[in-house]
């Protein structure tokens, strides 16, 4: 499997290391500039790091696109749409004290 | 805005509101009662029980609207309420939750399809039911990973928040979040290899 063939490499390659630290943050953007080079320069010469990083992509698009989303009950909506934090007699007090 | 109302303007009885009730209700509404879908699904999946889940929601809401002056404006609102919501729980549910780590296919299983036939949304009913069946095994394969995984990914690839905000939910450095999702997505990839050939993720196509 490629996970585990990707595992023998470490040893050997530093630069894939920090590569798989970087990995998660370049699947979703997070990195800056200075990483996304290093990162992108490391994929270029490293099939594995790119097949990994290909492989994280795939996985997330298939979160992201898979997961069902449920709507909300029409009743949670009802209740949350007008909610106050001034009980009625308490508010009317307030008013009256103006 | 111009300042020339009045704050209270409304001279009321019993069960109207003030100005400044009025305003905060509404500002509610734009800021956080917009993103109630987004808690809901997240309260599905910690509570794996819509009526829990309904709770869950209704108890945050009521607590962020509380508090919904101190929410600092301009910050996300809906990290905010993924906060409560998520302390909410702790608070709540966790004490007699399931044990962790341990996965009860069944119980995804019986909870994915009655969710699925209790939706009140209809209108496309037989899309969805082919839609559920398909994706079953991504459900299943997400809640198999260890607590700490399925949030990071679900905070990331579902709700879109940043590192930053995932750190602050989960209340760990950035550097946690990194390395969980990445650890997170590996494992969730050994579970998804059958469902990405059989559905054709598995094609060249690099995004």
């Amino acid at each position: 499997m490629l996970i585990n063939k990707i595992n023998t490499y470490n040893f050997f390659n530093m630069n894939c290391k920090k590569a798989r630290v970087l990995m998660s943050a370049a699947v979703d953007s997070e990195l800056n500039l200075k990483e996304e080079q290093d990162f992108l320069a490391h994929l270029s010469e490293c099939k594995e790091c790119h097949e990994e990083f290909r492989e994280a992509k795939k996985t997330k698009m298939i979160i992201k696109e898979r997961i069902v989303q449920f709507k909300a009950p029409q009743s949670l909506v009802n209740s949350n749409m007008q909610l106050t934090s001034i009980p009625a007699t308490e508010h009317e007090d307030t008013l009256l004290f103006e | 805005m111009k300042k020339n109302e009045p704050v209270r303007q409304i001279k009321t009885k019993k069960g109207s509101l003030s100005r400044e009730e009025q305003q905060k209700q509404l500002e509610f509404q734009k800021e956080a009662v917009v993103h109630l879908n987004s808690l809901y699904n997240y309260a599905l999946h910690m509570t794996m029980n819509p009526d829990d889940a309904e709770d869950l929601v209704q108890e945050t809401y009521l607590k962020a609207y509380r508090f919904f002056n101190s929410f600092e404006r301009g910050t996300n609102c809906k990290a905010w309420l993924f906060k409560i919501l998520k302390n909410n729980y702790i608070n709540r549910f966790r004490k007699n939750s399931r044990e962790p780590g341990k996965v009860d296919y069944d119980l995804i299983k019986d909870f994915y399809h009655s969710i699925k036939d209790t939706r009140s949304d209809t209108t496309e009913a037989e899309s969805d039911y082919f839609h559920s069946l398909l994706h079953e095994e991504v459900y299943q394969a997400l809640h198999s990973l260890p607590e700490e995984f399925r949030e990071v990914i679900q905070l990331c690839d579902i709700e879109g928040f940043t590192y930053e905000e995932i750190a602050n939910m989960v209340e760990s450095p950035i550097g946690t979040v990194r390395s969980r999702l990445y650890r997170g997505r590996k494992l969730l990839r050994v579970q998804l290899e059958s469902y990405a050939k059989k559905y054709g993720f598995n094609t060249n196509a690099d995004q």
